[in-house]
């Protein structure tokens, strides 16, 4: 093997620390301000994070050259996502708010995938340092660790594309900039910025500024964290509206929301996947809108409402659930089962196999049945006008079948645990695609308490959250033998 | 299409044997179904015995479909004649589960059927189960048809080690007398250890076959180990490539060398799954060594080959062992076989592909083809054996949900789709290990039949039909 860039694996990671402990000030003022108690133990865990940080980045990693190549690129990937849940999960020792280093770790791990599967009972009753803490590992989770460095890092200029494709891994993605440090600082800027105005439309909703400032963050990165025992029954209607706009915002590539911040709406019509996404939001939303109405016998707005909200929610693969009508149709059922795995556009901040690649599939599939019957035709599979090449289109279809086996492998040592099969497999495909808790899982008889759920199925479903939030290859590939082959 | 009818109404016939010999009173109508359905098929052939030529690609994917409507349209015959279910839904569920060689039920208690129904639902699976398609291509190679587009309808994708053989009827001839050979074998081994002769027949039919139906309502649990194994032995065979076997006899084992990843990957599989499967038994169940070996072994092997004959009632173990049939159910046997499911074969190239495409990844500059007996595949191959794992998950999440909709509670939906969908037959819960699917309503039942349909035809043969341009000129 040649030279391994170890030193700037540490270097990286230790950098990421850092940005742990910086963000790691506002928790600590929260609590402050708060008197929650919980002051001392932030900062404490923000000095581990100072320490293991300075230690990998300046004494491991120091003169590190930035050389990058394919292989180091899914490392970092794999370890930067390995440590930094890892460590994220200590403040919730340190603060008592969990007990088991499991508990913490699930809760850590749920958190940067923006899944939002928790294993706490009760929100409101842990100190709100935590619940800042809690919304802001979901808000650097969102657009991914890497591409947090990236943006910093101008000496990456070599590998920083390398490692942007391995954690954006299997899609196609159209540059914002031709440099592509600038292109992910311009990404972080519309994240922020979306962030911001969503905040502050919550705080003049009326909701206090904890609350904007954690329900602002899992909605953005579609997490779905939700800082109340109840889901998000106890908001008002307003709330719930503003909060469905952003969660179908959020489920939106972020390179095609710069272009709309920037007022290039022609972009949005010429983009297919906008539009099927959008499609598909509307026809979902207002059938269930429809089952909901004809189900519990009334066609109010509130239905509606929740039809939206609910939808929003699911195809974003955010999480967040509200008090659903009393009767659940099975129509809705459906619907939101086919939602969680078809998942939200590429390129955004929400989990699921992604609609591009479906769109590619279910074009490769037409091409297929008409070759079957005429067997000399030739076809290109073509996507917002461009032609997908045949090696990228056998790329998705080998994505797509690991996922699918993934989903099996997870339910099949969730029943090891005592799950039956059908809850077994709601709650693989349910964390895979980074949703989390969602009010199907509930009508299908399973239990959304994570929190009852052993340990065994704890780390699975851990693995899955990371397997669904990497796309499987970086996580995948650190694994493979032929990785760690000499060649 | 007569000349199948034909076929059929004579099998029928010999359904008055067992008739006649035990008296149960059902000779007449029996005779009364091979009758009308050798007219029927003698008319057809008879009608349009001038254009037998099929050139059309389109032609030979409704001719699959419509053979084996038909075919079960007129197994329903005889279950209605002899009034062994009044309703036509639970019938052509019957009959559809017997010709694609599904093994589902919808009689809780079959020793009470007359024993003529017993030998035509046996005869119904071991006919269907070798694919009638190739019976056709057999017996009458003077028909016409585009032999190759017919056959690729039938087991269409990577079956690559019968489709290289130049003369497709040839090679059909062989699987044929691989076929009977075994069949014959099995019944006199049986017979030898002690079984009755009956019982062997059918259990034989319904093993080698892939398909499960039983004469008894306890599926095979109460007959002797010995006969366990040995039927163990013959479903095994089953799910076995035709091409090999035929080679295996023939002797010449030179030429299996170049084809062994296939079923190296199978034996590997079975090996894994019955030791896990027999581990959960001792350890978790409880159950002693013999026992748990027995029914481990029995069990996989039926799940694998999608036979479904039922040793024990494997919905009542560990929840990971009953998972681990379901999954292998899906996985199903060699291409090639009588078996069902996605095919090993498809498996393995799945497996390969994504290995590949992981070091290309890895190593873009490295080139990385999959790899099959040592050759190459084409992107093009691995392609669409893609889409058909695409097209068989999504159609088994659809059946799930339709299920569901018919007033199925979850896991039973998801046992019966993969029973119906893989051609296994016993789902979970009350349809799983020795229940039926008395308790369906008609239009779960009608769905279930489609999904076997779906299954039998490897999905693209029927699905081809629902697209607008099939039918534009």
């Amino acid at each position: 093997m040649k030279h391994f860039n170890h030193r700037l694996v540490a270097r990286l990671s230790g950098m990421l620390l850092l940005v742990m402990a910086l963000a790691m000030v506002l928790p600590i003022v929260v609590s402050l301000h708060y008197a929650d108690g919980a002051q001392y133990a932030l900062a404490f865990s923000g000095l581990v994070f100072v320490a293991l940080g300075l230690l990998l980045r300046n004494f491991i990693g120091r003169n590190a050259s930035y050389e990058l190549r394919e292989r180091e690129s899914f490392w970092i990937t794999a370890i930067a996502w390995l440590v930094v849940p890892l460590a994220g999960a200590l403040p919730y020792l340190f603060t008592g708010a969990l007990g088991t280093f499991t508990d913490a770790a699930f809760e850590s791990v749920s958190g940067f995938t923006t899944t939002g599967s928790s294993v706490i009972a009760n929100p409101a009753a842990i100190p709100q340092g935590m619940l800042v803490w809690r919304s802001i590992t979901q808000w650097i989770g969102g657009l991914g660790l890497i591409l947090f460095i990236v943006a910093f890092l101008k000496r990456l200029s070599q590998g920083s594309l390398q490692l942007y494709s391995a954690e954006f891994s299997g899609t196609q993605q159209r540059k914002l900039h031709p440099h592509i440090a600038k292109s992910v600082s311009r990404m972080w800027r519309i994240y922020s910025l979306i962030t911001l105005i969503l905040v502050l439309l919550l705080v003049l909703a009326g909701n206090s500024v904890l609350d904007s400032f954690c329900l602002g963050m899992s909605t953005v990165s579609t997490g779905g964290f939700m800082p109340t025992q109840f889901g998000m029954s106890g908001y008002s209607e307003q709330t719930l509206n503003i909060l469905t706009v952003f969660m179908f915002l959020s489920g939106v590539n972020v390179a095609l929301l710069y272009n709309l911040f920037t007022f290039r709406w022609h972009q949005l019509r010429l983009n297919h996947e906008f539009v099927l996404y959008a499609g598909i939001f509307l026809f979902a939303a207002l059938s269930c809108f429809v089952a909901f109405s004809v189900a519990n016998g009334d066609f109010s707005i509130a239905n509606l409402e929740f039809s939206l909200f609910h939808i929003a929610s699911t195809i974003s693969t955010c999480g967040f659930y509200t008090a659903s009508p009393t009767v659940w149709p099975f129509w809705a059922s459906v619907v939101t089962f086919l939602l969680i795995l078809t998942g939200a556009s590429a390129g955004s901040t929400g989990g699921g196999l992604k609609l591009r690649r479906l769109m590619t599939l279910s074009i490769y599939l037409r091409n297929y049945l008409t070759r079957m019957v005429h067997p000399n035709v030739v076809f290109a599979v073509k996507i917002d006008h461009k032609v997908v090449p045949g090696e990228y289109v056998n790329k998705i279809f080998g994505f797509v079948f690991l996922y699918i086996c993934f989903i099996i492998g997870g339910a099949f040592v969730l029943t090891f645990t005592g799950s039956s099969i059908a809850d077994a497999f709601c709650l693989a495909a349910a964390n895979i695609s980074n949703l989390g808790p969602s009010p199907l899982i509930n009508s299908l008889g399973a239990s959304l308490d994570y929190a009852a759920l052993p340990g065994l199925a704890k780390w699975t479903l851990m693995i899955l959250m990371l397997a669904g939030r990497l796309e499987i290859f970086a996580l995948l590939a650190v694994v493979s033998p032929s990785y760690w082959k000499r060649r | 299409m007569g000349i199948v009818l034909m076929a059929e109404g004579g099998l029928m016939g010999l359904c008055l044997v067992p008739a006649l010999h035990f008296a149960d009173g059902t000779a007449l109508q029996i005779a009364a179904c091979a009758a009308l359905t050798i007219v029927m098929g003698f008319f057809l052939w008879y009608r349009y015995r001038r254009d037998t030529l099929i050139e059309d690609r389109r032609m030979s994917y409704l001719l699959v479909v419509l053979l084996w409507l038909v075919l079960s349209l007129f197994a329903t015959l005889p279950f209605l004649a002899t009034g062994s279910t009044l309703s036509f839904t639970t019938a052509w569920f019957e009959a559809m589960s017997g010709v694609t060689s599904t093994g589902a039920t919808i009689f809780p208690h079959v020793r009470l059927l007359p024993s003529s129904v017993l030998l035509w639902r046996s005869m119904t699976q071991w006919f269907g189960g070798f694919g009638i398609v190739l019976l056709v291509l057999a017996l009458s190679p003077r028909l016409g048809i585009n032999k190759y587009s017919l056959y690729t309808a039938e087991a269409s994708g990577a079956d690559n080690t019968g489709k290289t053989a130049v003369r497709t009827v040839v090679t059909v001839r062989r699987t044929l007398s691989v076929y009977l050979a075994l069949t014959v074998a099995f019944i006199i081994v049986l017979w030898i250890s002690g079984m009755q002769l009956w019982d062997a027949v059918n259990l034989t039919f319904t093993n080698i076959s892939s398909g499960g139906f039983s004469v008894n309502s306890d599926s095979i649990a109460t007959i002797t180990p010995l006969q366990q194994y040995i039927l163990a032995g013959a479903m095994l065979l089953s799910g076995v490539n035709f091409t090999l076997l035929y080679l295996f006899f023939t002797l010449k084992w030179k030429q299996i060398r170049h084809k062994m990843d296939q079923l190296n990957f199978f034996l590997l599989l079975c090996i894994l799954a019955v030791a896990f499967v027999v581990g959960t038994l001792h350890w978790h169940s409880g159950y002693g060594w013999s026992d748990a070996v027995r029914l481990g072994t029995v069990q996989t092997v039926s799940a694998l080959t999608t036979t479904g004959s039922v040793v024990a009632d494997s919905t009542l173990w560990w929840t990971p062992a009953t998972f681990l049939l379901l999954m292998l159910a899906i996985c199903g046997g060699m291409a090639g076989s009588t078996t069902g499911g996605m095919k090993v074969m498809r498996v393995l190239i799945l497996l390969r592909n994504s290995r590949s495409i992981m070091r290309n990844r890895l190593h873009p500059r490295v080139v990385n083809p999959v790899r099959l007996n040592g050759g190459p595949v084409s992107s093009h191959i691995t392609n669409n054996v893609m889409v058909i794992f695409m097209v068989f998950a999504m159609i088994l999440m659809v059946g799930v949900m339709v299920l569901m909709l018919c007033g199925v509670n979850a896991t039973e939906a998801i046992g019966a789709a993969v029973g119906c969908l893989t051609g296994y037959g016993p789902g979970l819960g009350a349809s799983g290990g020795f229940g039926s699917y008395a308790h369906f309503s008609s239009a779960a039942m009608w769905f279930c039949s489609l999904l076997m349909l779906l299954g039998r035809l490897e999905c693209m043969t029927v699905i081809v039909l629902f697209l607008p341009r099939f039918w534009r000129r």
